[in-house]
């Protein structure tokens, strides 16, 4: 009985070492987004975007306050938020996904789709994204881009700035993890 | 081996405990690990006017703003050839944010000469995360030089010496944004006149003003100011300023447009000496349209 009891310690021991080390976590993730069109070019960056990904269940999260970005132009920050993304109301961006045939101890460089629920605006939208993962004895670095349509997340452009603003806005980012500690 | 039995439906417990705390959705992790920075309610009000008087937003460093405030009105009885209106009023004016608290402003008024400089300091931010201040407070200060006689009205001050036609306000912005449409501000005001014509008339003046913006979009909002004279002139008749307008903002270009009483577009002139009541009488009913161009001096690197 006594084996049995020191086995049931041992095993709850190991889960718990397992589980910290099975979480990676980046709280200075990078996420950019450009808007391109022949009046104006937007561009913006995100510099304190949260993601954690569980290794053994091959699932990643995102999450990030819409008004952590920064403009060039600070009046453009203001429409953004205000008058575009309505950060009032919902002021955060997610993403909850899945890397499909993810395995976490091939070491290098490999590119997976990442297939999950992207919300922005409040509305969410399934998207499949082609990442790069790179593994460096452990340290988890993940880079790709992707573009949404503005007109999935009910964002209203007035017409008469439908020039400026370009109807696909390309995203780009940069996560680089390290093990989660509670 | 009952106490054992007990032990291992502890254990079993407690391993149950570490799976459901691992089980954790991972959003819901993330949503704890966000630093605790403060967050601050922003666009209370949109341009630096609510409507005719100022709003507690201050520019952002290195913005400069090139305004072309304008207001139109009729001569009761003028048998004139002039389109639209028989009179405009502009003043012409820049406001620049030297940091992001702290404002700049100056500019000179066509019809009354008026010249008008002031400094705004944002001191206190609404906190949109329940936390801290509950309001936002600005610091309004200006000074105006008048370099001509108020015809055809009566003027209040006397025009001997340059230090005669000056006037100061001061002017403590109180606001708060209720939701993201609702923002309503209370701006207590102190305005001296240097001089007076008439023993009778107070040099110290006390006003309170009363404004408010109602978001219908994205980028047009309803806007309307209302300023309570509680000592107001004595030799003549003066009534309080109000306004009614609508705010249009589109990128750079912000359009303020306004149906009200007053002509002046500098603080002392329309809170204190506006000649005649909002009605939609000839010569009474003013006309305004502000624009104002945004320009960004320095702009970040993202």
């Amino acid at each position: 009985m006594n084996k049995i009891i020191i086995l049931l310690f041992m095993l709850t021991g190991f889960t718990d070492v397992e589980v910290k080390s099975d979480q990676i976590i980046t709280r200075q993730g990078q996420t950019s987004f450009f808007s391109y069109t022949s009046v104006e070019n937007i561009e913006a960056k995100n510099n304190q975007v949260l993601s954690i990904i569980d290794l053994s269940k091959h699932k990643i999260a995102v999450s990030m306050l819409m008004n952590a970005f920064v403009f060039k132009k600070s009046l453009m920050h203001e429409h953004f938020n205000e008058s575009y993304i309505e950060s009032d109301l919902y002021p955060k961006a997610t993403f909850e996904g899945d890397i499909i045939d993810f395995d976490p101890l091939a070491p290098g460089t490999q590119i997976k789709i990442i297939k999950g629920d992207l919300t922005i605006h409040g509305i969410t939208k399934e998207v499949e994204i082609k990442t790069t993962i790179e593994n460096n004895n452990g340290n988890y670095l993940l880079t790709g881009d992707f573009e949404v349509a503005v007109k999935d997340f009910d964002i209203k452009i007035p017409p008469i700035l439908a020039p400026n603003i370009a109807k696909t806005i390309s995203i780009t980012f940069r996560f680089e993890y390290q093990p989660y500690e509670k | 081996m009952k106490n054992k039995t007990r032990l291992l439906v502890c254990f079993f417990i407690l391993i149950g405990f570490g799976i459901s705390i691992n089980a954790q959705d991972l959003l819901e992790t993330l949503e704890n690990e966000y630093p605790d920075t403060p967050q601050y309610e922003f666009a209370t009000f949109k341009a630096s006017r609510i409507s005719i008087g100022h709003s507690i937003e201050t520019r952002k460093k290195g913005v400069l703003e090139i305004q072309a405030f304008n207001r139109f009105w009729n001569i009761p009885n003028y048998r004139a050839q002039s389109f639209v209106a028989d009179k405009l009023s502009a003043r012409l004016a820049l406001e620049y944010g030297i940091s992001d608290r702290l404002t700049f402003g100056a500019g000179g008024s066509t019809l009354d000469g008026i010249f008008d400089g002031f400094l705004k300091y944002k001191l206190i931010q609404q906190r949109s995360d329940g936390k801290g201040s509950p309001l936002s407070i600005t610091l309004f200060q200006n000074g105006s030089y008048r370099s001509k006689r108020n015809q055809p009205f009566p003027d209040v001050n006397r025009f001997d010496e340059f230090s005669d036609k000056l006037a100061f306000t001061s002017q403590l912005l109180i606001a708060r944004k209720f939701t993201p449409q609702f923002s309503v501000q209370v701006s207590p005001t102190y305005i001296h006149r240097s001089s007076s014509v008439f023993g009778e008339d107070p040099n110290n003046q006390f006003a309170i003003g009363l404004g408010g913006r109602y978001k219908l979009g994205g980028h047009v909002s309803v806007v309307s100011e209302y300023y309570y004279v509680i000592n107001p002139l004595k030799s003549i008749d003066t009534y309080d300023a109000f306004s009614l307008g609508v705010n249009w903002e589109l990128s750079d270009v912000m359009l303020q447009f306004q149906l009200t009483n007053t002509r002046a577009m500098v603080e002392d002139a329309f809170i204190t000496q506006t000649p005649n009541n909002f009605n939609f009488k000839d010569g009474n009913f003013v006309f305004g349209f502000n624009a104002i161009f945004v320009l960004h001096l320095s702009q970040k690197k993202p």
